[in-house]
């Protein structure tokens, strides 16, 4: 049912690295030829994710016990072969626990995506708690008709009780190259010694995402967000009138924010595009990527996001 | 008064510290006091680089009521000058250090690559253009500025990236990064300042008051993210990237973005 990932010494690792996998096609198939993680990195690898008829990998990358501890370093490499298709996804959401002794946890994927391939990495979100310090790095190597969709979202911590972009320091970079060519270079900082803090910059919104598509394979998908999202955004822009402004006094957290707030732009400069998402609650970010990335079945066998 | 631009360049890099040193020698006095001529022309909003088009996002962020009175203009403002500093400070750094066609070309294609929201990346590139094209006509005394910009329009993939193009400019005009890095900050206070007044947000007589008023903070933002690499250039404010990229989707507009 399930490949596990050999442990320690059994996939010819690199320095440093604490999981692998290598997809490539035999007889016509995505198929898995080398994997291996060990701790604190799991990876697992259903033998059948998506419907038969789909040629997709999926992979499940998984932290023991839930989460990432203070100190804890994951370190992904992932190759995917010209032409093949693979889903990389977590279980549930990625819960940074508290740094101790000013520790930083870290994430690092390093993916190579081949010729025609695509590469969709559609994660939960990433969840800091209270005083976590956490870095993630994703690189992505990859050919000019290649394909790729990366989600990469965080929520304002466990707001239910009471934490709201209370971390101490989170970063994360998303890098596209083609060659030695940057394509797109994103890198978001969040410091809470910064001034005004983290929760001021956020106005009230508990989950920032961001998605890129890239590649022609998914040029309907992009199309289409490009589309909905002007639509979706349109009304809540009226041009403001001084009576109008008078009358209101500073906005603080407005009430008449949008709960989900996004643009959307190309890049490459046709190559994809790329879409960041404010919202005030995290299961609208569920339905929005749900939603959006639905045209994704085709190719990985499943919806993403369906559970 | 021509002087080389080591000279100028080693003067201009202390010009912000300490004026006095320099009246003690004569030639290097008479160097700084030209060259201020052509800082405070590069500064000036009188100098056609169409900065005028560009509201870095206020407009989008009035028009969906983020930004309603002066404490949100504020507020608003300084999210974006912590932004230039994190994100274009780097990129301005590096141009000035190393103002030759290549390394400018790099940094160009690597800024286009993090500029996320395609309307900034058009202001960018559209101002940018703008400043490289009256700099060649006016800096006469550098023929380098007019030789690589005829080269990057040859090349045809050179995108002319504001932060770029004027660290580029500092470098060959010998101003040093530690004024170009702080006079891109000034530039970004001012540009805002002056959308927020033809928006009809504050009157002019408030803007210069709130201009003065954020000097510091502007300052202590420049010590903040003066001379970081590149490769540490960064966001850090998400939602100011929604609302600047947000700007197309506004039906009536009076800027570009």
């Amino acid at each position: 049912m399930f490949i596990t990932c050999g442990g320690e010494g059994s996939g010819g690792e690199r320095m440093g690295e604490t999981g692998f996998a290598a997809v490539e096609k035999i007889d016509g198939k995505s198929t898995v030829t080398r994997c291996f993680s060990k701790y604190p990195l799991k990876l697992i690898i259903p033998k059948k994710a998506g419907s038969s008829t789909s040629d997709a990998v999926w992979i499940f990358s998984l932290s023991y016990g839930g989460g990432i501890v203070s100190g804890d370093r994951l370190v992904l490499g992932l190759s995917v072969g010209d032409g093949c298709t693979v889903a990389l996804t977590t279980q549930a959401s990625t819960k940074v626990y508290k740094s101790v002794g000013s520790k930083c946890s870290e994430q690092i994927l390093e993916a190579k995506v081949g010729s025609n391939a695509l590469l969709a990495v559609i994660p939960d979100p990433v969840t800091c708690f209270s005083t976590a310090i956490y870095s993630q790095k994703q690189i992505f190597r990859v050919s000019s008709d290649s394909n790729l969709v990366i989600v990469d979202w965080i929520t304002s911590g466990r707001h239910e009780s009471g934490e709201k972009w209370d971390f101490d320091f989170y970063k994360s970079n998303n890098s596209i190259f083609i060659g030695n060519e940057p394509l797109l270079v994103d890198s978001v900082l969040l410091d809470q010694k910064s001034s005004p803090t983290v929760a001021e910059r956020m106005k009230g919104y508990q989950v920032v995402a961001m998605i890129i598509i890239m590649g022609t394979k998914l040029k309907h998908i992009q199309d289409q967000l490009q589309i909905e999202i002007q639509q979706m955004m349109e009304v809540y822009f009226r041009p403001t009138t001084v009576r109008k402004r008078e009358m209101i006094p500073d906005s603080g957290n407005h009430p008449s924010s949008p709960p989900i707030f996004a643009s959307c732009s190309a890049f490459g400069p046709k190559v994809g595009v790329v879409v960041r998402i404010l919202s005030t609650r995290t299961e609208a970010v569920y339905d929005f990527l749900r939603h959006h990335l639905r045209g994704l079945e085709q190719f990985l066998g499943a919806p993403p996001y369906c559970r | 008064m021509r002087c080389s631009p080591t000279t100028v360049t080693e003067a201009s890099n202390v010009l912000g510290n300490d004026v006095q040193v320099f009246k003690a020698n004569g030639v290097e006095s008479d160097s700084i006091n030209y060259h201020q001529w052509s800082q405070w022309q590069l500064l000036d909003s009188f100098l056609p680089t169409g900065g005028f088009a560009h509201s870095y996002g206020l407009e989008a962020a009035i028009q969906s009521c983020f930004v309603v009175g002066l404490e949100d203009l504020r507020f608003y403002t300084l999210s974006v000058l912590d932004n230039t500093g994190s994100l274009l400070l780097p990129f301005v750094h590096a141009a000035t250090k190393s103002p030759n066609f290549d390394a400018w070309l790099k940094l160009d294609r690597l800024l286009e690559a993090s500029l996320t929201n395609e309307i900034s990346r058009k202001a960018s590139s559209s101002q940018g253009s703008a400043l490289m094209r009256i700099a060649a006509s006016i800096f006469l005394e550098i023929p380098s500025l007019k030789k690589i910009r005829e080269s990057a329009l040859i090349s045809g993939n050179c995108l002319f990236h504001h932060a770029t193009v004027f660290g580029l400019v500092c470098g060959l005009l010998g101003f040093g990064s530690e004024f170009s890095q702080r006079a891109y900050m000034y530039m970004a206070t001012r540009d805002i300042l002056s959308a927020a007044t033809r928006l009809n947000l504050i009157g002019p007589i408030g803007a210069a008051i709130l201009q003065h008023q954020m000097g510091g903070d502007a300052e202590k933002l420049v010590k903040k993210w003066m001379n970081r690499h590149v490769e540490d250039a960064c966001q850090t404010t998400p939602l100011l990237d929604v609302i600047q990229g947000s700007h197309g989707y506004l039906c009536s507009r009076l800027f570009s973005s």
